[in-house]
């Protein structure tokens, strides 16, 4: 039950561009020339410095946009060393990309509803996310609630107000938008009807607003899927450092674990119990 | 040029997967040049299914992690099934990992293994520190004896025998594992540690301890791969640290015939090509072989 490898490349390719997007967070491009497998929404890339790197482990970033063909953007908050050292890196400084890696979202059909909802990085997914049903005709019916704890916690949101789907902002300070929760807010939402409580709706973001969205989405029934971010050692199904409990009537009933790296990281929450 | 020889087997290179680093089947092999790797060892199979441990099952920490996965593993009769199949007609020779609780659990899965065309050796993981009564028998050589003399006699594939570094002397283990017949010794499987979160004050892993591993523990297998190199005759697999050319030429100095890669796998699944490469590279340019080099330290 878990993704094939076969895709998967390990390259080394440089730095060509960073920006700084918010409160210790910046997105950095990578150019990868012989890049020859699909990478898609939800999918995500091990990264580290090819050379002296300052941990023993890469870290997993979801594909935060793909502006080019042999361009890749990740989003990237400084929150240890590993990261320290990916989002201080000069231009040039080559990077070991270890990706496509996971399965990524499905798109769902033009007409259904998508909601997506973002905590802090937990955007990274859905910038891609976002563009591609754009591509397929489904801007208008494509919404996004994206939360952080100041406006300075809603990074790069000016690439998000760009694509013209319908933005919910809110912020702990109320800095920027609804005053609370993105949680609150998306209920908020839902309550008024202006959402559809039949939408397809995919949360990511730190493992508070996970649970809290899990059991929120089941007390409402709704059609919830979740990007995880789990703590990972490989990335690509060999350390088993990243399970993530399964349910009982979900689609991975052999075992009480599915890892995040190769069967997740997006998950329907119907699969698994959190 | 790299190729390499423990008890009936021939290996390319002598560079291995370390168990539990490279996944429980074939899949991660397609990272590697075949022609690079000396065996793919795969992760612990027990006989009964075992969910693991509890996370968080993995943490780093300066010079390298501490995992605690807890031999999770579908069990043997799922890996007779579905992983066995697949081991068939590989481009390199696969080193099935055994473990268990007591005798019986290993000998069965030997057993098992020994009747499987694709498995070309066995490697007995008596020292695992994350699973009750996995580290008695590397701290026992009594205990370890019987083991090894149990699994000995259901099979006659090549047979490696893994000891634990968290003793006080290997080298009555590893005479031990030798006497009862073991092929070769896999020296050694990763230290007990903890990481502590001094604001919860609580250990960071889930189990409290766990099995470190990486480039911090090198030294230490250094010194017991040279302890059991001197105390017994049968080939000494490097295991502990390894993560470059010269991180092996160390090891080969230090006595070892071949060296697992484990820990530095994580950061890049093709790194033992690169360390292939690099090795050819370095014993044309000093006009050396592996066997020059072998054991050849002064002491």
């Amino acid at each position: 039950m878990s993704l094939s490898l076969d895709s998967t490349q390990a390259v080394l390719a440089p730095i060509v561009a960073t920006r700084e997007v918010g409160e210790q967070t910046w997105v950095i491009d990578v150019e990868i020339e012989d890049i020859t497998s699909d990478f898609g929404p939800g999918q995500f890339a091990m990264l580290s410095l090819a050379e002296n790197s300052p941990t023993v482990i890469a870290r997993p970033f979801s594909l935060y946009e793909r502006p080019a063909p042999n361009r890749f953007t990740f989003l990237i908050q400084k929150m240890g060393k590993g990261t320290a050292a990916l989002v201080d890196a000069p231009i040039g400084t080559m990077l070991r990309c270890l990706l496509p890696l996971g399965n990524g979202f499905d798109v769902a059909a033009v007409e259904q509803d998508v909601v997506m909802v973002a905590g802090g990085v937990g955007s990274a997914p859905f910038l891609i996310y976002a563009q591609q049903r754009i591509a397929l005709g489904a801007r208008e019916n494509t919404h996004m609630f994206f939360g952080g704890r100041t406006q300075r916690h809603l990074f790069d949101h000016q690439s998000f107000d760009a694509l013209g789907i319908n933005m919910h902002y809110s912020t702990d300070d109320g800095s920027h938008g609804f005053k609370g929760n993105v949680i609150a807010c998306l209920a908020t939402e839902l309550d008024k009807k202006r959402i559809s409580k039949k939408s397809v709706i995919v949360a990511c973001g730190p493992a508070g607003l996970l649970h809290a969205f899990a059991d929120f989405a089941r007390l409402r029934n709704l059609n919830a899927y979740l990007s995880l971010e789990t703590y990972m050692g490989c990335g690509f199904g060999v350390c088993n450092a990243c399970p993530v409990p399964t349910s009982v009537d979900g689609k991975f009933t052999d075992w009480p674990y599915a890892k995040t790296c190769t069967e997740g990281p997006v998950f329907s929450l119907a699969d698994i119990s959190i | 040029m790299l190729s390499t020889k423990i008890a009936s087997l021939d290996f390319a290179t002598p560079l291995m997967t370390g168990s539990g680093t490279f996944g429980h089947d074939p899949a991660a092999l397609r990272f590697l040049n075949p022609a690079d790797l000396g065996a793919l060892v795969l992760k612990t199979v027990t006989p009964e299914p075992r969910h693991g441990n509890p996370v968080p099952r993995m943490a780093e920490f300066e010079g390298g992690i501490v995992n605690a996965i807890g031999l999770e593993n579908k069990g043997l009769a799922y890996w007779q099934d579905t992983v066995a199949p697949t081991l068939e007609g590989l481009p390199v020779p696969v080193v099935a990992n055994a473990g268990g609780h007591c005798a019986d659990d290993f000998v069965e899965v030997v057993k098992a293994f020994q009747d499987m065309n694709g498995v070309a050796a066995i490697e007995l993981n008596l020292s695992c520190p994350n699973v009750q009564g996995g580290i008695l028998y590397s701290t026992d050589s009594i205990g370890l004896a019987k083991v090894v003399t149990a699994c000995r006699e259901v099979s006659d594939k090549p047979m490696f025998v893994k000891l634990s570094p968290n003793v006080t002397d290997i080298r009555p283990l590893a005479k031990a594992a030798a006497d009862s017949g073991a092929d070769a010794l896999t020296v050694c499987n990763t230290l007990i540690g903890m990481l502590v979160d001094w604001r919860l004050r609580q250990p960071v892993l889930a189990n409290g301890i766990g099995g470190m591993s990486g480039p911090a523990v090198k030294p230490v297998a250094m010194h017991m791969v040279s302890q059991c190199a001197a105390a017994v005759d049968i080939p000494i697999i490097a295991s502990g640290g390894a993560a470059c050319a010269d991180d092996v030429l160390e090891f080969v100095v230090a006595g070892a015939t071949a060296v697992q890669i484990g820990t530095a796998a994580f950061l890049n699944p093709a790194v033992i090509s690169q360390i292939a490469s690099d090795l050819r590279s370095i014993l044309a340019q000093e006009n050396l072989t592996l066997a020059d080099l072998r054991g050849s330290l002064k002491l």
